[in-house]
């Protein structure tokens, strides 16, 4: 096998895991010259994450409302396929993140007017930093999911 | 005590068998306060060295710490092994200026002594004088004495004046022989390990560095004083091309969200082997799904 052919397939044991076994929609492939490889970006079912931040924002926003729930709409996110034997340097890292946009292509627009109305908004608008989704294969075609965020990124209180 | 007012920034960092060592309690402070750095204490008790938990004095500092300090200028650094031996060779020789210092400090600290004695004698006189103060007025009303008493021990007090008969003393320290702060050590580049500048980064952004041992890193770091918060971060540093196994990024990811941290790796650009002190990093976390 080839090496495209091989990160090929490991593209569609990810797409194939998203689709069926954690309902994602509308998966797409994206490739682009400067990228190490070809990567994907799909709707999860729910949303996957919010930044600790954001959450501070939403529930006093929620307290103002009269402890209304805000819905929390899902949002494109990227995957990144790699095998569990496969190593990567920093600089390949790096080169992924300089490549993306932190909103992957088809996410919707906000404006500035509704981010100011609704602070938290921000965090899926000008203020989402980039991540990344790794989906690490095992040759059992186990898949492991972890994001990866660029730069600084507090933990999350889960 | 006194240290209070007699410290004097830089801090001194002695440099013993490649450690890097900080002594005084008030450098410590200094450190933690204004820097950011917290160390880590090895001094344990010479009468019970095995006990390990409770440690002290001397704060053992990184290389790349003592670096930050030392280009900062909040810390020089004293390789105290050939330190010890160019001031023992300042103070030979009758001629030697650093030994008329040492003396006169000496015989100043001799004469301190005398008057500390003076003054503790002057205040028991006193009392004793107080005590019989009563008796006495009557006593010396009636034999009309005490005054010749009196004169006869001035005369024996300026008498001993006159010699200078100082008090021989023990000095606890030998700080006099120190003279002015130097700088005989330094950090040499190629003593740095390879994480320095992203230490550096992090130091300058406020974060607080423990060895990260416990969490499963290489470091721990966190988002202040670490009695305060508890670490963000476990961290791994790596060379900007060197090869990270899958399984090490997935299994530093899982163990740092079991401890409510975030997996962070970084490495220093180089662009064609030229390192260029800018740091990139990125968190990993468990994605819950």
């Amino acid at each position: 096998m080839t090496l495209n052919q091989r990160t090929e397939a490991l593209s569609k044991i990810v797409l194939n895991n998203l689709q069926h076994q954690h309902d994602w929609t509308n998966l797409k492939t994206h490739s682009q010259l400067n990228l190490p490889r070809t990567i994907i970006y799909g709707l999860p079912p729910k949303r996957l994450y919010v930044h600790p931040d954001e959450q501070v924002e939403i529930i006093k926003a929620e307290k103002e409302m009269g402890g209304d729930r805000i819905a929390q709409e899902a949002e494109l996110e990227w995957v990144l396929p790699l095998h569990l034997s496969e190593k990567w340097s920093p600089a390949q890292f790096a080169a992924v993140f300089d490549a993306l946009e932190s909103r992957p292509p088809g996410s919707p627009d906000i404006t500035r007017e509704e981010e100011e109305k609704s602070p938290w908004l921000a965090w899926k608008g000008s203020r989402r930093g980039k991540r990344v989704l790794l989906a690490t294969v095992q040759d059992d075609s186990t898949v492991t999911y972890y994001w990866i965020h660029e730069g600084l990124v507090k933990p999350r209180q889960n | 005590m006194a240290a209070t007012m007699t410290f004097q920034s830089p801090v001194r960092i002695s440099l013993i068998a490649g450690r890097f060592l900080v002594f005084d309690i008030e450098g410590v402070m200094i450190l933690r306060k204004h820097h950011g750095l917290c160390g880590v204490l090895t001094g344990t008790m010479p009468q019970n060295p095995t006990q390990n938990l409770f440690l002290g004095l001397p704060q053992e500092l990184r290389a790349e710490e003592a670096r930050l300090l030392v280009d900062r200028g909040a810390a020089y650094i004293a390789d105290e092994s050939s330190d010890h031996l160019a001031k023992l060779k300042e103070m030979s020789g009758p001629d030697s200026k650093r030994r008329e210092e040492y003396l006169r400090e000496l015989k100043e600290r001799r004469r301190t002594a005398k008057k500390l004695f003076d003054e503790e004698k002057e205040m028991v006189k006193k009392q004793f004088e107080g005590k019989r103060a009563k008796p006495k007025k009557e006593k010396g009303k009636k034999e009309g004495g005490p005054s010749l008493l009196k004169a006869s021990a001035e005369s024996v007090v300026k008498s001993a004046a006159l010699k200078e008969t100082l008090p021989a003393i023990t000095p606890s320290t030998s700080n006099a022989m120190l003279g002015a702060s130097g700088t005989s050590g330094a950090v040499p580049d190629e003593d740095l390990p390879g994480s320095s500048a992203f230490y550096r980064y992090l130091n300058e952004r406020g974060y607080f560095m423990t060895p990260g041992l416990r969490f499963g890193g290489d470091y721990s770091y966190y988002p202040g004083d670490c009695l305060r918060y508890h670490a963000h971060y476990l961290s791994n540093c790596y060379g900007w091309n060197d090869k990270i196994p899958m399984l090490d990024i997935v299994t530093s990811g899982r163990l740092g969200t079991a401890v409510k941290k975030s997996f962070m790796f970084g490495a220093e650009r180089e662009e064609e082997g030229k390192k260029e002190g800018d740091v990139r990093m990125f968190c990993v976390e468990w994605a819950g799904m």
